[in-house]
């Protein structure tokens, strides 16, 4: 569904001069498939599903997202993906019903599907009365339902999710746990990138480690057992870090 | 471009901005409270003032009674109190009295000095009376002359004046409300636009919303389309209150003689306001872009309020030249942006402008709206101002 090839995104920075966000990396995410992006603060994880989102432009390589062309075809891939931020804010002046149908309408939603499509969303997330409640008004776990809603608002088959589960309290990142591997479920392609390593171990099918802007290691959790020889991904994650620095690029 | 995309933008942003406080007061409150009340209270001032001054400007400082006995007989005639004062030019000074009258005795008989602060309204109003008493007392006593001499008192005046006003009511209105309305429009309307404007630019990145929206299949220049069409439907809103509420206060607020005159000669027709707004639309258009444009370089709400504040107080400078009497919207300066249309704006309630500056002024405006959306739009697409990167 995801292929990602020798992408890069360079810019300029005033002090830093030219920054390596992301350096020719290459991967691909399958059919119904999970995949983890895994990286220390400033690894490129963000800037690599930004541009897969079609939100940046890379400065080189380019990436196909459900077969459409990042560079070529940007608002097809658009129409394809639902994307997510953990540090993304929400519209507090708005009702849950009033942003699903915002987001129904730029993606092209209308009349009676809107419609329809909202009393689903709001019947499967249980927001019941806070539904026309402003979202400034609702706690931080129904605001987090609130952005899942509209992201999966218009049934796209690959999701895009940044650190979704970031600042959540467990039972709000229990939410997007089970969030993920439904929708995995119903057949859709995920890339999502975390901090947590337990959340990737439990929910990955195949994770991708990033460092200073290039691919260290990409495979199952048991491919990168193998290569380590470690067991806990915190430990690989770690391992692989290393190995980076050190110049000995690792895939498995 | 789609325009179902920008409708949906439009609406969403309108919801937003009706539900923000800083952006009804600046719409809605200001034009419709603050508008009125300013107008009120310059009225009640103005009454207040008015009737100390006459109070005020009966007073008037003379060394003795006996020291002006040409004058004294015509200052009490007109309902001046004589007060005896040593100092008659520091009484005046020192607000004692309104004026001071002083008589001199030379080869040529009885010379007549008033002491007046022109800076003072009751002394200004006290030197008028007294110059209009001793007119008369002058007249008088020629007459008397003449009456001895056998010569007829018709070479005093040999004809008479009279200035006849041939502008009509409308145009007087036009002159009074239109010079300022123009300058308060534009000045508020730019202050309408302000807040919506920053709000859904650098509000929506402070706020961590836009890449929501960047994500979806929206294209730009429609998001960019909704957002100025959503600014500039704020910044009419303020005009069309402005307007309205500046009429309903010329009409029914006057307290006092002179400003009732003033303020109800001014009370505009509708016909004139409507065409006014008309006028506006393109400067409201023109005023969202360029606002839009600003705005979308700021990271935040308070960044977005430093760089636009400066652009609010240079639209009023043109907005302030418009109001200067004596200047015609000629094609050449109706191409000058809002000085052409607060122009425009007074001469719609003079009554008397030409359907070709109206036309130019219009279109003029609305290209300059055009550029503008033109280049938020390239802003717009320019992730280095999104994202800072």
């Amino acid at each position: 569904m995801i292929q990602v090839d020798k992408l890069a995104k360079f810019f300029h920075d005033k002090k830093r001069g030219v920054v390596h966000a992301l350096d020719h990396v290459s991967f691909e995410v399958k059919e119904r498939e999970i995949f983890g992006l895994l990286g220390p603060n400033g690894a490129g994880k963000t800037t690599c599903l930004r541009l897969l989102a079609t939100i940046l432009k890379p400065t080189e390589g380019t990436a196909t997202v459900g077969g459409a062309d990042i560079v070529r075809s940007p608002e097809q891939v658009r129409r394809k993906i639902g994307f997510l931020s953990g540090d993304m804010g929400s519209y507090a002046r708005l009702t849950p019903r009033e942003v699903l149908a915002f987001f129904g309408k730029l993606n092209g939603l209308e009349g009676q599907k809107l419609r329809q499509g909202i009393d689903e969303m709001v019947r499967i997330f249980e927001f019941g009365e806070y539904a026309n409640t402003k979202i400034d008004k609702l706690s931080t776990g129904m605001k987090q339902k609130v952005a899942i809603a509209r992201t999966v608002l218009h049934d796209p088959p690959i999701l895009i999710l940044d650190e979704p589960s970031a600042g959540l309290d467990v039972p709000t990142a229990r939410l997007i746990e089970n969030f993920i591997l439904q929708a995995k479920e119903s057949g859709k392609s995920i890339i999502f990138s975390t901090h947590v390593m337990e959340e990737a171990e439990y929910l990955c099918d195949r994770i991708g480690v990033v460092h200073q802007g290039k691919l260290a290691a990409i495979g199952t959790m048991d491919q990168l057992r193998e290569l380590t020889g470690k067991q806990r991904l915190r430990e690989i994650f770690l391992d692989l870090l290393d190995m980076s620095e050190r110049g000995q690029g690792a895939r498995a | 471009m789609n325009l179902k995309t920008s409708m949906a933008v439009y609406q969403k942003e309108l919801l937003e901005i009706s539900r923000d406080r800083r952006t009804l007061i600046s719409m809605v409150v200001v034009p419709l409270v603050a508008i009125p009340l300013m107008l009120n209270l310059v009225n009640r001032f103005m009454s207040s003032r008015e009737k100390q001054a006459e109070g005020e400007a009966l007073t008037v400082g003379v060394l003795s009674e006996a020291k002006v006995p040409t004058v004294l007989g015509a200052l009490k005639a007109a309902g001046f109190r004589p007060v005896v004062k040593e100092d008659l030019r520091g009484a005046v000074e020192k607000k004692e009295v309104a004026a001071s009258v002083e008589e001199a005795q030379d080869a040529s008989g009885p010379h007549i000095s008033v002491y007046i602060d022109r800076t003072r309204q009751a002394s200004d109003i006290a030197g008028d009376k007294i110059r209009a008493a001793l007119d008369k007392l002058k007249t008088e006593t020629v007459r008397a002359s003449l009456r001895g001499s056998g010569i007829s008192e018709k070479v005093l005046t040999p004809f008479t004046t009279q200035r006849v006003n041939v502008a009509s009511d409308k145009k007087m209105s036009g002159l009074i409300f239109g010079s300022a309305l123009g300058y308060i429009v534009i000045l508020l309307m730019f202050t309408g636009a302000m807040y919506p404007a920053i709000d859904m630019t650098a509000g929506e990145k402070e706020r961590r919303t836009l890449e929501a929206v960047l994500s979806s299949p929206a294209g730009r220049t429609e998001i960019v389309f909704g957002k100025i069409a959503a600014t500039a439907t704020a910044a009419f809103i303020t005009a069309v209150l402005t307007l309205g509420s500046m009429a309903y206060s010329f009409r029914f607020s006057a307290k006092s003689a002179q400003t009732q005159e003033v303020f109800q000669m001014a009370a505009p027709e509708i016909s004139s306001l409507l065409m006014a707004l008309v006028a506006v639309i393109p400067t409201a258009l023109m005023a969202a872009s360029l606002m839009v444009a600003i705005a979308l370089f700021a990271k935040s709400y308070k960044e977005g309020q430093s760089y636009l504040t400066p652009i609010v107080m240079l639209a009023a400078f043109p907005a302030v030249v418009g109001m200067l009497p004596g200047l015609e919207l000629t094609p050449t300066l109706a191409l000058i942006p809002i000085f052409n249309v607060c122009q425009l704006i007074k001469q719609i309630f003079l009554g008397d402008f030409s359907r070709q500056a109206f036309a130019i002024a219009c279109i003029a405006n609305l290209a300059y709206a055009a550029i503008g959306f033109a280049i938020a739009a390239r802003i717009f697409k320019n992730e280095g101002v999104l994202f800072r990167v």
